[in-house]
């Protein structure tokens, strides 16, 4: 079963960190990053630019109409998701514990759906 | 004489298991010869459809096998100086000697691989990609197109189960005795979930995804003949023959999901339920009657009826019965509670969904919800039951299965509301 793990966060909350610290927080996340790349069941970990990066496409005349956006309503933005492959629910709940900041801020946490066809 | 590639790609994926076994026999070291056998397998495959067969492909195969393993151990002993860790204790003419049928094609080196594969150290998924690269002779591509994961991802996943089993001096010689028993109900585990997987949601191209029921099909067949008398092997066996005999009416061909009750049963295979149900009559006379055989028995008395209403529920029942007595687990539980509603009626049903529901896991369940839609809609309770079915599609992951149980949600819920 594959899951979606999502970090929340904005730009306010990172620049409170000290820069001296940043070294280590990138090394917690790569350790955490390797010791499930090594078993097999993290198939990506994917950090996303800052939300003034972000932008929102439309189709128009069948060419690409590009704007600013989106506008956020929620203070904090999705800063990272990591895919999982696990033998269980409970497996993969586990690896969510496990990420370096779950003791300070909630994992989100998605079953994603896949195509098996059960028997009926 | 060119044989052609899918012939070559056959023979060479009921070869794997005899090349591996002989070398982890002769050297040890499985994580090595796993990787000196694959290595041979591809040079076969390139090889072979061009300048023809081998006169004896196994022994071709052991060779090569055998060379990029010394030449393996060589570059790893040359950086370590440990010069005298493997090397060629075997003479040449043993390598090149018998053709195929001259001994009994290695089996039991082939079956004390598969029984490393399960070794209970590992994770199962680890076994099962193990089990269908080693004893199945599937490229970590191929393995990783039918799970739907990045070939470095499985690629991962395979060399940390080696690793595990290096870690572990897993023997690969016959287990004792009452170990063996033991090991063979995991062996099974793991080709059940195999044929279960089903990722692959459509017929592909084989050579790229492929179809892991029909392989977990073949691997089982290889492991009853080589264990005849084994009366769970031959249930399960049974079991897959049974089940899969209606692949085809199961789905629609936009890949939506067709209920027992719905399917075209003249699209079932009968050539395949007829092998199925002769396996296990013949099987169930034998002695103690374990859980594969049950299934396969339910399937079979499926498989028999011409129509739905035909279905002799009561046999069903009464399999049930004996099949909660032997290995007792709440989907059990739901099956028979559909088998109950159809002998007694859908409140006999309900009642034990309702002692299930007990268990508050279970109570969320879409496998409970989507039992009790079926069974509130025959009792005529059409807006509860359409209730039931919208939470379980909301609490399915499988896409197919979502689509189906909105489906028959929308069906029951009256137009305008």
């Amino acid at each position: 079963m594959k899951y979606l793990m999502l970090i929340y966060g904005n730009q306010e909350k990172w620049a409170s960190i000290p820069a001296e610290e940043w070294p280590a927080a990138i090394a917690k996340q790569d350790a955490f990053n390797k010791k499930y790349q090594a078993t097999g069941e993290l198939i990506g970990a994917y950090g996303l630019a800052d939300d003034s990066q972000a932008k929102l496409v439309r189709r128009e005349n069948g060419l690409p109409a590009v704007t600013d956006g989106p506008y956020q309503e929620t203070k904090e933005y999705i800063a990272s998701f990591y895919l999982l492959d696990c033998e269980s629910e409970e497996r993969a709940l586990q690896i969510a514990a496990d990420m370096p900041w779950a003791d300070q801020e909630p994992v989100e946490f998605w079953p994603i759906m896949h195509e098996a066809k059960l028997d009926l | 004489m060119t044989p052609d590639p899918g012939g070559v790609e056959d023979l060479l994926r009921e070869l794997a298991p005899q090349v591996l076994g002989a070398l982890v026999r002769r050297y040890g070291q499985f994580h090595l010869c796993e990787d000196a056998s694959q290595e041979a397998l591809l040079a076969a495959a390139l090889r072979w459809p061009a300048d023809g067969l081998p006169e004896n492909p196994r022994g071709w195969l052991i060779t090569v096998a055998s060379r990029r393993l010394a030449d393996q151990v060589r570059s790893e002993a040359s950086r370590r100086n440990r010069e005298d860790l493997i090397a060629f204790a075997t003479p040449q003419s043993e390598l090149l000697a018998a053709p195929p049928d001259a001994e009994p094609v290695g089996s039991d080196d082939s079956l004390a691989l598969l029984f490393g594969c399960c070794h209970p150290e590992l994770s199962s998924p680890s076994q099962i990609a193990l089990t269908l690269r080693a004893i199945g002779g599937l490229s970590t591509a191929q393995i990783a197109a039918a799970f739907g994961v990045p070939e470095a991802t499985m690629a991962q996943r395979i060399s940390r189960a080696k690793q595990t089993i290096k870690a572990s001096g897993l023997a690969l010689g016959p287990a004792p005795g009452e170990e063996q028993a033991e090991r063979l109900r995991a062996v099974l585990q793991v080709l059940y979930l195999i044929f279960n997987e089903g990722y692959t949601a459509t017929d592909g191209d084989e050579l790229t995804v492929p179809a892991l029921s029909r392989e977990a099909i073949r691997l089982t067949r290889w492991l009853h003949r080589l264990t005849p008398r084994d009366g769970e092997v031959s249930g399960l066996l049974a079991l897959m023959l049974l089940i899969d005999a209606r692949r085809t009416a199961r789905t629609r061909p936009d890949g939506s999901l067709i209920p027992l009750a719905e399917q075209d049963r003249a699209a079932w295979d009968q050539a395949q339920i007829a092998e199925g149900i002769e396996l296990i009559t013949a099987t169930l006379p034998g002695g103690e009657v374990g859980p594969y055989q049950l299934q396969a028995a339910i399937a079979a008395v499926h498989d028999e009826a011409k129509t739905m209403a035909d279905t002799d529920w009561p046999q069903i029942l009464s399999l049930y019965d004996l099949l909660e007595l032997a290995a007792p687990n709440p989907f059990t539980a739901l099956n028979r509670a559909v088998a109950v509603a159809m002998v007694r009626g859908p409140a006999a049903g309900l009642e034990i969904l309702a002692a299930l529901a007990a268990d508050k896991r279970m109570a969320r369940h879409h496998r409970l919800l989507a039992t009790r839609a079926h069974l509130r809609e025959l009792s005529g309770d059409t807006e509860s039951a359409a209730a039931d079915y919208l939470e379980a599609a909301r609490r399915s992951t499988s896409a197919p299965e979502r689509r189906y149980l909105a489906e028959q949600s929308a069906r029951l819920k009256p137009r305008g509301t």
